[in-house]
C-alpha cells in the first residue's frame, strides 16, 4: 500500500557539505541536526552548541526592522519543532530577493465577499481555513502579490502566509501584532518578521531565527490548499478575499507562471535560488505534504497520496499516517502510535469500525502543509520521505 | 593648487556648454526632434514593460481606472530597487498600465538620457556638421548603456530577467541587480559627456 523511504543521510550530509564548500553554509558537518532516536526534545538539543536554536553568533540585521523585546509578540508554542540546520547557517543563507522590508506589502485590511458571488475561476487555487464554523478562503492570485494577509477569523487575530517560490501556504496566530515581508529569502522561502518584536521567522520553519523570540515556535494552524470550486462545494457559506487590498496590482497575472495549467516557475525543474540541500529523489517542483514534530519531519508525495488514499511512515520510532481528502484534493497527517486500522470509505475513512471525515480521524493530527519538494528537502534533508 | 580648483569647474562648464551646443543643434533639426521623441516614448514604454507596469491586458476589451484610497501615502513607498508603489491601475482595452509616479519619473529621466543619445547619434550620422559633432564621437555606443536599466526590474521575490532565463541567483548577482539602474545612468551621462568632447565650440548654434 505504501512505501516509506527515509532520505539517505549520507546524501543529505554530502549535499550540505557541497553547499558549505560553495560558501552557502558555514559548518557543513554541523548543519544537519542528528535525528534523536530516543525522542529527546528540542530544549535538550538546544544546549548543543553545534546545531539548532538558540544561537546568536551571526547576527542578521535587516535595515528597517527594529528589534523590541517589549513589543507585542505573536503567539508561540511551548515546544520548538525540529530543525535540521543550525540557526547560524540559516542566517548566513539569507539573501535579498530584491524588494526591501515591506517592499512586498502585506494586506492589513483585507476585504471579503461571499464565495458564491466570486467570479474567480473554479479551478483557481485558494488557501482555506475554518475556525468555529467560520470559513474563509484566500486566493493565490492575491497572495502571490502580497505573501501575507493579517486578518481575523472567529474573532481571533491570524496571519495567512504564502511563499510563491516554495509553494507553501501556512497560517499563524498573530496575537496583537502583525507580520510583514522582510524581503529576504532563505532556501527560496519567505522570511517574515513580526512588527511587534522584530523577530525574523522563516515561514516554513515557523521558528524565530533572529531577534527577541529566537528559538520560539509560532502557533500554527492548517491552511488547506485547494481550488475555489472545491472549497465552495465544501463550504458554500465561506467568504473569499477580494482584490480590494488597498494596493494596485495586476491581480490575475502571476509573475512566476501559472497553476492552471502548471507553467513557468511552477513547472520547471530549475529553482531561482540555490536550495540549502538538494536531492534527485523527486522533481524539485513536485508537491509534498510535510509535517514536523519536535524530533523530526515527514513528507508524503501529494499526488501519490491522492492516488493511494493512505500512506504511512515514521519519524524515529513513531508511526505517522497520512490520509487523502478527495473532495478538497488535500491530505492530513496523524500520529498513529498504535497502527490503527484505517480503510477508505467513500470520501471518508473507516477507523476501527467507525466512519469519519479525513480531517477528523480519532488520532492526534499534526500540522501539515503543501510544499515544493526542493524546498522541503532543503530545510529537512533528514526527513522521512514517503512516495 | 589654486589653478586646479578653478580649472575643474571650467572643464565641467566647457563640457556642459558643448553638450548644450550638440543638443540644441540636434533638436533644431526636424529629424533630430523626431529621433528624440521616438527615443523618449519608445524607451519609456519599454522600461515600463521591463518593470512589469505595462503589460498585455488580463481582461482584454476592458476599459477602466482604479485609484488607491490614499495615493500620497503610497506613491513614495519602495517596492524594490528604484521601484515604487503604483497608485492607479489603467485598463486600456488591450493593455494594462500600473501607474507608479516615482517609477514613471525615473523611467522618463532614463528615457530622456536615452533619447538624447539616440538623437545626437542619429544627427551626427546624418549631418555631423549640424551640431558640430566629431563623427567619430557619435553616441550610438551610449545606446547600449540603456540596456542595464531594462534588466533591473524585479517582481516579488526576484529579478524578472532571472525568472525568464532561469538562471539561479546568488547573493552577488542579486547585489549586482540593485546597481544596474545607477550603472545605466552613469553610462548614459558619461556617453553624452564623451560626445561633448568632440563638439566644436565654434559650431553654429
Amino acid at each position: 500500500m505504501n512505501s516509506s523511504q527515509p532520505i539517505d543521510r549520507r546524501r543529505a550530509l554530502a549535499a550540505i557539505g557541497a553547499l558549505s564548500l560553495a560558501g552557502c553554509l558555514g559548518r557543513a558537518e554541523e548543519a544537519v541536526r542528528p535525528d534523536n532516536a530516543s525522542g529527546a526534545d528540542n530544549s535538550a538539543q538546544a544546549d548543543e552548541p553545534e546545531s539548532g536554536p538558540p544561537s546568536d553568533t551571526t547576527e542578521l540585521d535587516i535595515n528597517g526592522i527594529t528589534k523590541d523585546p517589549n513589543g507585542d509578540a505573536p503567539i508561540v508554542t511551548g515546544e520548538a519543532l525540529h530543525m535540521a540546520h543550525a540557526v547560524d547557517d540559516l542566517r548566513e543563507a539569507a539573501l535579498s530577493g530584491g524588494p526591501g522590508v515591506d517592499g512586498i506589502p502585506a494586506v492589513d485590511n483585507p476585504q471579503f465577499e461571499p464565495i458564491a458571488d466570486s467570479n474567480l475561476g473554479a479551478d483557481k487555487p485558494v488557501f482555506g481555513v475554518v475556525r468555529d464554523g467560520e470559513a474563509k478562503a484566500y486566493s493565490q492570485q492575491v497572495l502571490v502579490w502580497h505573501e501575507i494577509v493579517n486578518d481575523e477569523i472567529a474573532g481571533d487575530p491570524i496571519t495567512v502566509t504564502y511563499c510563491p517560490l516554495t509553494g507553501t501556504a501556512q497560517g499563524f496566530d498573530r496575537g496583537e501584532t502583525t507580520f510583514g515581508v522582510s524581503g529576504q529569502l532563505i532556501n527560496s522561502n519567505l522570511l517574515m518578521f513580526d512588527r511587534g518584536t522584530g523577530t525574523l521567522w522563516p515561514q516554513m520553519l515557523a521558528q524565530g531565527i533572529e531577534g527577541p523570540l529566537l528559538g520560539k515556535q509560532l502557533s500554527e494552524f492548517r491552511l488547506v490548499w485547494t481550488t475555489v470550486g472545491r472549497w465552495r462545494d465544501r463550504y458554500p457559506d465561506s467568504e473569499i478575499i477580494t482584490n480590494d487590498t488597498g494596493y494596485q496590482r495586476r491581480y490575475g497575472d502571476d509573475p512566476y507562471g501559472g497553476y492552471t495549467p502548471q507553467s513557468g516557475y511552477y513547472e520547471t525543474d530549475r529553482t531561482m535560488f540555490e536550495p540549502l540541500a538538494e536531492s534527485d529523489a523527486a522533481h524539485p517542483k513536485s508537491v509534498v505534504i510535510g509535517a514536523r514534530t519536535p524530533t523530526g519531519a515527514i513528507a508524503v508525495d501529494k499526488e501519490r497520496l491522492l492516488e493511494e488514499r493512505i500512506l504511512s511512515g515514521t519519524i524515529g520510532n513513531e508511526r505517522y499516517v497520512a490520509v487523502a481528502d478527495p473532495g478538497l484534493q488535500t491530505g492530513y497527517v496523524y500520529h498513529d502510535p498504535d497502527g490503527a486500522t484505517i480503510e477508505p470509505d467513500g470520501d471518508g475513512y473507516l477507523v476501527d469500525g467507525e466512519t469519519v471525515q479525513p480531517e477528523s480521524l480519532p488520532l492526534d493530527r499534526t500540522i501539515a502543509y503543501d510544499a515544493m519538494f526542493f524546498a522541503w528537502y532543503g530545510y529537512y534533508p533528514d526527513a522521512t520521505y514517503v512516495n | 593648487m589654486s589653478t586646479e580648483t578653478t580649472e575643474e569647474p571650467d572643464v565641467v562648464r566647457t563640457h556642459l556648454s558643448r553638450l548644450s551646443i550638440a543638443l540644441r543643434g540636434t533638436l533644431r533639426r526636424r529629424d533630430g526632434r523626431i529621433a528624440f521623441v521616438v527615443g523618449l516614448i519608445g524607451y519609456f514604454l519599454v522600461y515600463e514593460a521591463a518593470v512589469q507596469n505595462l503589460a498585455r491586458a488580463i481582461d482584454p476589451g476592458t476599459v477602466g481606472i482604479n485609484v488607491v484610497d490614499d495615493p500620497l501615502a503610497l506613491a513614495f513607498r519602495s517596492t524594490g530597487p528604484f521601484q515604487y508603489e503604483p497608485i492607479a491601475f489603467f485598463q486600456l482595452y488591450a493593455v494594462d498600465y500600473l501607474f507608479a509616479p516615482v517609477t514613471a519619473a525615473i523611467g522618463l529621466g532614463l528615457a530622456a538620457l536615452v533619447a538624447a543619445n539616440l538623437a545626437i547619434a542619429y544627427v551626427s550620422w546624418r549631418a555631423p556638421k549640424a551640431c558640430g559633432i566629431d563623427r567619430g564621437r557619435s553616441s550610438s555606443a551610449g545606446l547600449l548603456a540603456s540596456l542595464p536599466a531594462l534588466l533591473s526590474g524585479t517582481v516579488c521575490c526576484g529579478p524578472v530577467l532571472l525568472l525568464i532565463v532561469g538562471i539561479q541567483a546568488t547573493a552577488g548577482l542579486m547585489a549586482l541587480f540593485q546597481w544596474l539602474l545607477p550603472i545605466a545612468v552613469l553610462l548614459l551621462v558619461g556617453s553624452l559627456f564623451w560626445v561633448s568632447k568632440g563638439v566644436s565650440p565654434d559650431a553654429a548654434v
